[in-house]
Order: C-alpha cells, then sequence, then structure tokens
C-alpha cells in the first residue's frame, strides 16, 4: 500500500532531478563568484531578526567540508545541496576548509550580502566563528551544535550586535515552502506549499512532521526547528507566525518551556488571529496539568499526537470554524456510518436533527434514501444523490457541519464521483470533512481531494478529532478573549526587589 | 486599592518578625482583609484571654494551638472543636498546652486562637503556588481524599476570569458532587469562584505571597455561601 501511496498521489519530480543532478553544474550556476562579489563594504541594516530566519535577503551557509567525520559535514553538504536546488534567493558558501569549488573562503568576503547564516560546523568552529559571522552584518543565525551552559553564554555575544540566535541544536533548521529557503541537514523534505506554520522544539519530532506532511501531501508554509532556544523560543516563532499571511494555522511541538507566561501570552494573542495547535510531550508529570491549564486559557487546542496534529491542523487550515456542535454523517454504507456516530459521541459531538425541509428536498428525489441522521444513500449511490443530499444538508440550519463518508469497496461508487461531490463541497462555507475508511480507498480518495478544501481520513475517527477541533475553534472565536494577563511580568519584577 | 494598602501592611509586619509563614489567624485575617469569607479567628495568649474571645466570638467555638513551629495542629493534638461553655473552653485550653508539650515539647508556643465553629459541610480545596514556568497558579480539588488519594485537582493561571474559575470547577472528576445528587441539593458554586478568583487577584497584587492554601473551604449549599476553615499563607523568602 505505502508504495502505491508514495509513487501515486505524491509524484515530485523535482526530487528525482535533485538525486540526478549533478552537483558541480548547480553549484556553478547559482553561486556568486568570489571574483564577483563587489569590494565595496554594503552597509549593515538590523531589524527583525525573526523575521530574517524565515524570509533573509541573502542566505550564508558556514561549514567546513573538510572536517572529520561527524554530523557537521553531512549537514552542510545537505544544507548547502537543499539551497542550492530548491531556493530562489541568494545563497552564499563559505567554506573554511577552502576546498569546495565556488565557495567564498572567508566570511569577510560575504560581509554586508546576507541576512541570514547557517551554522553547519563542529561546535568548536562554529564559536570560533560565531563574531566573525556576527560582524558580517547578518540578522539571524541558525545554529545546529549543541552545546553545554557555558558555551551558551558564548553564543549569547552574538546577540550583543543584534544578532538573534535559532538554536542551538537546531539541526533540522528552518523551511519556507514559498522561497525554498532550506537550512535542513536532511535532503528532500520539502512539503508542498500550503497554510501551515510547524514549530517543533525537537528536531526529529519535527522531521518526523515534515515527512508526514510530504507523504499525505499537506501544505505547509514554514517549518522550524527550535533546538535549546537560548535566545530565539517559541513565543517568538508564534508571534512571527501569527502576523504570517502565509500561514494559516500554526503547530507547536514542545516540550518543558522557559517562560511561561510569554508563551501563554503569546498562545493568546495568535489564536485571535488564527487557530494554534499545541502538542507536549510529558503529560505523566503533576506540573502537565499546570501546562494544560495554560493552553485552555490561552485559547490553544491540544492534541495528543503528531497524526492528530496534522489531521487537525489540515482541517483548520481547509475548514472554516464550526458554529455548534451538531454534525450530519453522509454515508453509502451502513456500518462506517455507525462507527462514526460512534466517534463522533466520543468527541462530544451530537448528530443534527434535519429540517422537515431538508427531509422532504431530498425524499422527493430520492424516496429510497432513509433520511434520518446519518443519511445512508445505499450502495448504489453515486455521485448525483450525494450532490442532491449535501446540497440539501449544508442549507439546512440545523446542522453546523457534515461528515462525508464515500466507501469505494463495498458498492459502486468510484474515484470520478469524488471529482464531483468535491465541486458541491466548494460551494458551501459550512465545515465538512472527507472519510474513506480503509487502506487503498483512502489512497485513492485522497488523491482527488487533497488539492480541494476538503480534508480526507481513513477513519471516521479521525475525521471526528478533526470536526471537534473545527468546533474547538468556533468556541474560541466566540469566547471574548481574556485580556493578556497582567501577571506576565510580575514574577520577575518581585524577584529583584 | 485600600484592601492591597492593608494587606501591604500586614506583610511588612510579619517581615519585620523575619517569618516567611504566617500563623493561621494571621493568614485568616489577611484574606478577610482581601474580601475571602473565613471564619473569625483571634489569638488569645492565655485562659482568661480565650475565655472572653469564646463570648465574643459566640458558642460553640474551636480552639486551635498557636504555634510558629507547628504547622500541623492536629498531629499533635492541638485543636479542639464544639466547645460550647465557659468551662468547655478552659478545660480544653489546659488539655491542647498539655497534649503540645507532650508531643512537641521545643515548640514555641503563643497560646491558642479561638475561632467560630461552623457546623460540617462540603469541604473544597483551593490554593496558589507560585509555578516556576507560569508563575502564580491557582488550583482547585475536592477536599479530603479527593485531594490527597485520587489527586484529583485542577489548575489554572492567575489572575482567572469569571469563566476560568467556573470552567475550573467543573473539570474535577467528582463535581457530581457539587452538583448535587440524590437527596443532596447543588452547591455554592458561584461562592466558590468568587473566592478563586479573589485568590487569583490576591496572587497577582500581591506577589510576596508565594503560596496559598484554604484547606478546607466549607462550601454550603446554593446562594448560602462557602467560607475558608483554615488558611495557610508563605511569604516569598530572602
Amino acid at each position: 500500500m505505502f508504495r502505491l501511496f508514495k509513487k501515486k498521489p505524491v509524484p515530485k519530480p523535482r526530487k528525482r532531478k535533485v538525486v540526478a543532478r549533478k552537483p558541480k553544474k548547480l553549484v556553478r550556476k547559482k553561486l556568486i563568484k568570489p571574483e564577483a562579489a563587489p569590494k565595496r563594504v554594503a552597509p549593515i541594516r538590523r531589524g527583525d531578526g525573526v523575521k530574517a530566519l524565515f524570509e533573509p535577503m541573502g542566505v550564508m551557509i558556514v561549514g567546513a567540508s573538510g572536517a572529520k567525520a561527524g554530523t557537521a559535514p553531512v549537514l552542510f553538504r545537505s544544507a548547502v545541496d537543499n539551497m542550492l536546488c530548491t531556493y530562489k534567493g541568494k545563497t552564499y558558501i563559505i567554506d573554511l576548509s577552502g576546498k569546495m569549488e565556488g565557495a567564498f573562503k572567508d566570511v569577510k568576503k560575504v560581509r554586508g550580502k546576507a541576512e541570514l547564516a547557517v551554522f553547519a560546523l563542529s561546535q568548536d568552529l562554529a564559536l570560533k566563528n560565531v563574531k566573525k559571522v556576527a560582524d558580517a552584518g547578518v540578522r539571524a543565525m541558525v545554529v545546529s551544535p549543541s552545546y553545554g551552559q557555558e558555551q551558551r553564554g558564548e553564543l549569547l555575544e552574538a546577540k550583543k550586535q543584534g544578532v538573534r540566535v535559532l538554536g542551538p541544536n537546531s539541526a533540522m533548521g528552518v523551511m519556507n515552502t514559498r522561497t525554498g529557503l532550506c537550512t535542513s541537514m536532511e535532503r528532500e523534505m520539502m512539503p508542498k506549499q500550503g497554510g501551515i506554520a510547524i514549530v517543533s522544539q525537537s528536531n526529529s519530532v519535527g522531521a518526523a512532521v515534515l515527512d508526514l506532511a510530504c507523504l499525505h501531501g499537506i501544505g505547509v508554509s514554514k517549518f522550524v526547528s527550535l533546538g535549546d532556544g537560548i535566545d530565539v523560543d517559541e513565543a517568538d516563532l508564534i508571534k512571527y507566525f501569527s502576523d504570517d499571511n502565509a500561514t494559516r494555522v500554526i503547530c507547536v511541538g514542545i516540550g518543558d518551556v522557559r517562560n511561561g507566561r510569554k508563551l501563554v501570552d503569546a498562545l493568546r494573542a495568535a489564536a485571535e488571529k488564527k487557530p494554534v495547535v499545541v502538542l507536549r510531550a510529558g503529560i505523566a508529570r503533576l506540573e502537565d496539568k499546570i501546562y494544560d491549564a495554560a493552553f485552555k486559557q490561552a485559547c490553544a487546542i491540544r492534541v495528543q499526537d503528531v497524526e492528530e496534529m496534522l489531521d487537525v491542523a489540515n482541517a483548520l487550515a481547509k475548514q472554516p470554524p464550526m458554529a455548534g456542535d451538531k454534525i450530519v454523517i453522509i454515508s453509502n454504507a451502513h456500518g462506517p456510518a455507525v462507527l462514526a456516530a460512534d466517534a463522533m459521541h466520543r468527541e462530544g459531538l451530537t448528530l443534527a436533527k434535519l429540517d422537515e425541509k431538508t427531509v422532504k428536498g431530498i425524499s422527493q428525489r430520492y424516496p429510497d434514501i432513509d433520511v434520518a441522521n446519518p443519511i445512508e444513500l445505499g450502495m448504489e449511490a453515486k455521485a448525483k444523490q450525494y450532490e442532491l443530499v449535501l446540497k440539501n444538508v449544508l442549507a439546512d440550519p440545523n446542522v453546523d457541519g457534515v461528515m462525508v463518508i464515500n466507501m469505494l469497496k463495498s458498492s459502486l461508487l468510484d474515484v470520478d464521483d469524488m471529482r464531483a461531490i468535491a465541486e458541491v463541497l466548494k460551494k458551501f462555507k459550512k465545515p465538512v470533512v472527507d472519510v474513506a475508511m480503509g487502506g487503498e480507498s483512502y489512497v485513492l480518495v485522497h488523491d482527488v481531494l487533497k488539492d480541494t478544501n476538503v480534508p480526507a481520513y481513513d477513519s471516521p475517527e479521525r475525521a471526528s478529532r478533526a470536526l471537534k477541533a473545527l468546533r474547538m475553534y468556533g468556541l474560541i472565536k466566540e469566547r471574548k478573549a481574556p485580556p493578556v494577563s497582567k501577571a506576565a511580568k510580575k514574577p520577575k519584577a518581585a524577584r529583584k526587589r | 486599592m485600600v484592601a492591597k494598602k492593608n494587606v501591604l501592611e500586614f506583610i511588612s509586619l510579619i517581615k519585620a518578625q523575619k517569618r516567611r509563614e504566617l500563623l493561621e489567624f494571621e493568614a485568616k485575617n489577611l484574606i478577610s482583609i482581601w474580601g475571602i469569607p473565613t471564619t473569625r479567628a483571634e489569638l488569645a495568649h492565655d485562659v482568661s484571654e480565650a475565655v472572653k474571645l469564646a463570648r465574643e466570638i459566640k458558642y460553640p467555638v474551636v480552639l486551635k494551638v498557636a504555634s510558629p513551629d507547628i504547622i500541623h495542629k492536629s498531629d499533635v493534638r492541638g485543636v479542639k472543636i464544639g466547645l460550647s461553655s465557659e468551662l468547655d473552653v478552659k478545660h480544653a485550653f489546659e488539655e491542647i498546652m498539655a497534649n503540645v508539650r507532650a508531643n512537641k515539647p521545643n515548640a514555641n508556643v503563643l497560646g491558642v486562637t479561638v475561632q467560630e465553629y461552623l457546623p460540617p459541610a462540603r469541604e473544597v480545596v483551593i490554593g496558589m503556588i507560585h509555578d516556576k514556568t507560569f508563575g502564580p497558579t491557582v488550583m482547585f480539588g475536592l477536599g479530603g481524599v479527593w485531594v490527597d488519594v485520587m489527586k484529583d485537582v485542577n489548575f489554572r493561571l492567575a489572575p482567572l476570569t469569571r469563566e476560568d474559575a467556573l470552567e475550573m470547577i467543573s473539570e474535577v472528576k467528582g463535581y457530581a458532587l457539587l452538583l448535587g445528587t440524590r437527596g443532596s441539593p447543588p452547591a455554592d458554586i458561584e461562592a466558590l469562584a468568587d473566592i478563586i478568583q479573589k485568590v487569583g487577584q490576591l496572587a497577582v497584587e500581591v506577589p510576596e505571597i508565594v503560596e496559598i492554601d484554604l484547606n478546607p473551604v466549607f462550601v454550603f449549599d446554593k446562594d448560602k455561601g462557602a467560607i475558608a476553615v483554615d488558611a495557610r499563607i508563605v511569604l516569598r523568602g530572602g
């Protein structure tokens, strides 16, 4: 199944090119040759360093190709490859070993040219070059190696020069799907463009989320792995994404945070503009209850795992918030509809009682359809039955959201019918999610729906969680957000006294 | 704001004595300045003072040992409840002193607090801690075994909106006990929300207070109120 899945619905011809390309050629094509760099030193501007992480004017990647084995040289080559293959802006490569063809040997040579610096170096080498890179006028740096407490202080020296530091231990770096920016140590991890921003404290969890997003064709706006977060923290990133036009939903994966109040204030402010989905690890400890309270008060939508995070985010990115909790299930098979009703119940959603007009509208045209809720269309149903029922149901004032179940196996329905259904759904503003229960059927349906505004799921349980999240965001929208907490700075101030 | 000024003055008096932890009657006086309902409690240094205060507070009364060295007063058998006459009070005073001498001979005993006695009611716990990540955080739980055994407590960051407070109460597992079951009417949940919000405000306005423990808080039937029966307050150290 997965073979088929990977090959068929997510064909990435661009990726193939990456593998097959000759690195030297690309390097030559894209690089600004050292001799071509102007001698005159450009003025150094400082500004919003967090913005420079994602939308830099020029990127420098500092590495040492001759370094002994370890992650640093691998990361260096990956980051260089990624940037040269996908980044639409200018990339300046600094190879401190001086071996890579077309690369600069010294940071000084690109002074004032790049706003973002990526340290693809070993611990020691990176520390040695922090000042040089800061002097070269960058606004932000991505630091991939990890450091102990003392060395972190040295890293923060750069901050005194107005440079924002991401990391250390940010090996997955930053991504911007619109510009192709990708400083990751992993290759071919660029998901398609879309509305979901991902903040991950952990490199690996972040990588897993990206991997899933690529597999399922879920659109991502930007990605960042936070690492140890000694300077740029979750709150800074949430604030940036809440103002970012390309981002519709913010996903945050965290463990422990340092400044809880700053996080709460950032989450709360962001929730007024767009939904924020939070995954936090560490539920067994008592303090998680306080985190949980904080997320509730900050109007964030908390999820249990990575899969749910993407399920929920995908729905929130594509569908409007839900105004109530009354759902209609439309299905061409009985069993899945019953399981769907159970799943709704589990998530605290209710089955809508249909308006008489709706019932009439459907039974006049199709007397065989049992217009209860779930509405069972029968295994012979085709696109036209779905269309008529959907039109009636979506116009019903008693209905807040719809779950469409289309079983391809055990029925006469086929993939082409899905296209027609997707067309109907485009015209209405009520939340709709689609379920194609199973394996291959899901892959086929997903392939049709992935570029529409209808999120598709392989089980009614996953779809129900998505609907629940749409309802939660509806409730958050209704709730008058409480004023930004007064106690935000008090504990600190009191400590000083 | 008058309340805040009074609370700060109160705290500076305690700090002047180089103490971090308030005695029960001090804690009760402090929260009552802040408008949190609590049982009246006054310090009596000797028997005659205790008798005088008991008459003033009105029988029946409760006597509890007052000592900065004794946190768990029942453990040293330093609490006598339901005292309804002068004789009761005199006996109770002597008994408490004897018990404390036996169980905690080195404790510095100031005397006893004389407090008004309330008939039993549903018990809850309301507290406040300074969390290292989130700062002042209010805790709510049902009293007794619910807190100790079931760990059935809930948190919200201070300050809390009314919605926050009500939501927090509704999230405890034993919430049905407060809503009332067969035979018992609903409890005064609004009064609890009131206390919770006030504890939150106190924590935010007076960051010198780092811990509050109102345990138990008696909650009466709907519209009959709720009242803190024991109180503990800890101030910031150093």
